[in-house]
């Protein structure tokens, strides 16, 4: 059977009916009741813009409160290697973030295939740039960096809630997922500028770690929020 | 001309709050959301209902739509929304409900489907994925890049998944075929 064939069964199977007049009059009616104008969200481009400079200001806030340790030890190749690389991971997820909450967007790749491409990009970056191959007080350092990270985390999931906060998610998980990815990439930013700690295991685990468990911590929070929703509606 | 040329027109005039546009969106886009719900759930009832939610919500959520940017994928990801949202709820009410069955244990016979169609019947071998993509591509008459919108997905996952619904169909339309002979039929 061929493609167009199977098209002519699709076409004459279709419901030869349309919806009640009455559910159209009575649509209609109700929406006519609560008819004013609205603002429409503001283009991408600002939303995209505002989530970079969210996440930027999180990134500088943080590391001014702890000390620019970490970018002051690099030398200027590290430097351009790991923030060009954050940069880009930052931009891509806002944008992502941005189309997952206006409905009807274009979608180049999933918030999931970004969190894992981005991660192991940086991951890449990361083992680039860093050879020191000892790992010493590589747990109790480590958590330390995990913490911090994933706490600047939070800050800049906020603002960036507040910010997209008139969009809506048709698919809710997925943009919880964009949200603790942008919110992590803000953590990592604090701890690049930060941590002076440049063994390559502590910046391969512990630095990376917080994009994923950030963007799971989302999608988590997301998730749960919906199911409670539900389970009281 | 497509025939959704000027709705992009009648939703920026709808933000603003004129009321003749959105009877006009209300009118021209409710028969097609209708069979769109009508393809999976196959119940009158049901697509009625789903098509008076939908509206509510997108009258809720109008101002997510950016000016100028394509209508009918914001439309149809705000229906797909409504539809898993229902989708959900169904499979947890069905499941209660197989549940109270277990316990009572009475045999009863099906109650007779209200189906409103056979596209609903020919569609249920697909998943809802599928479905949607090929009553968006095929019925509704959208774009790859219009599904792949209304979908959240790519364009490569949208031709991934009509490749799938058609292959599952061509099986199952075949098998029909075979058994024409024998008194069977699908549609």
């Amino acid at each position: 059977m061929k493609n167009n064939e199977i098209d002519g069964v699709l076409k004459a199977a279709q419901a030869p009916h349309g919806p009640e007049p009455e559910t159209l009059k009575r649509v209609t009616e109700s929406i006519r009741d609560s008819l004013q104008p609205v603002r429409p969200l503001p283009p991408r481009w600002v939303l995209t813009g505002g989530l970079i400079l969210i996440c930027a200001a999180v990134a500088l806030a943080g590391a001014a409160r702890a000390g620019f340790f970490g970018i002051g030890r690099m030398n200027p190749w590290e430097r351009v290697l790991i923030f060009s690389a954050l940069g880009i991971f930052i931009v891509l997820a806002a944008k992502e973030y941005v189309n997952a909450m206006i409905p009807g967007s274009r979608r180049r790749v999933s918030a999931g295939a970004l969190l894992g491409i981005g991660t192991l990009v940086l991951i890449g970056v990361f083992a680039v740039s860093f050879r020191d191959y000892r790992t010493d007080h590589f747990i109790s350092a480590g958590i330390t960096c995990l913490l911090t990270g994933l706490l600047h985390a939070v800050p800049a999931a906020l603002l960036s809630w507040l910010l997209l906060r008139r969009g809506f998610a048709v698919n809710a998980v997925s943009a919880g997922l964009a949200a603790g990815t942008l919110a992590g990439l803000a953590g990592v930013g604090v701890l690049e500028l930060h941590c002076s700690n440049f063994q390559a295991a502590h910046v391969l685990l512990w630095h990376t770690a917080v994009v994923p468990l950030s963007a799971a911590g989302g999608a988590l929070f997301v998730w749960v929020l919906r199911l409670l929703q539900r389970s009281s509606s | 001309m497509h025939a959704d040329d000027n709705l992009e027109m009648l939703m920026a005039r709808y933000q603003e709050g004129d009321s003749a546009a959105a009877s006009a969106l209300i009118y021209r886009l409710s028969p097609q959301l209708y069979r769109f719900f009508a393809a999976h759930s196959g119940s009158r009832a049901d697509a009625d209902d789903l098509l008076q939610e939908t509206w509510l919500r997108i009258h809720k959520v109008r101002h997510t739509y950016r000016p100028g940017e394509p209508a009918l994928p914001w439309f149809y990801a705000i229906a797909r929304h409504i539809r898993v949202d229902h989708y959900r709820k169904s499979i947890r009410t069905s499941t209660g409900e197989r549940k109270l069955e277990a316990i009572s244990k009475t045999a009863t016979l099906p109650a007779k489907s209200d189906r409103a169609d056979d596209l609903a019947a020919l569609l249920a071998p697909l998943s809802p994925g599928e479905r949607d993509v090929l009553e968006m591509l095929k019925v509704a008459g959208m774009s790859l890049e219009e599904v792949a919108r209304a979908t959240s997905s790519t364009v490569g996952s949208v031709k991934q998944k009509a490749h799938r619904a058609y292959k599952k169909l061509r099986e199952t339309l075949s098998g029909v075929r075979l058994g024409d002979g024998q008194g069977g039929g699908l549609l």
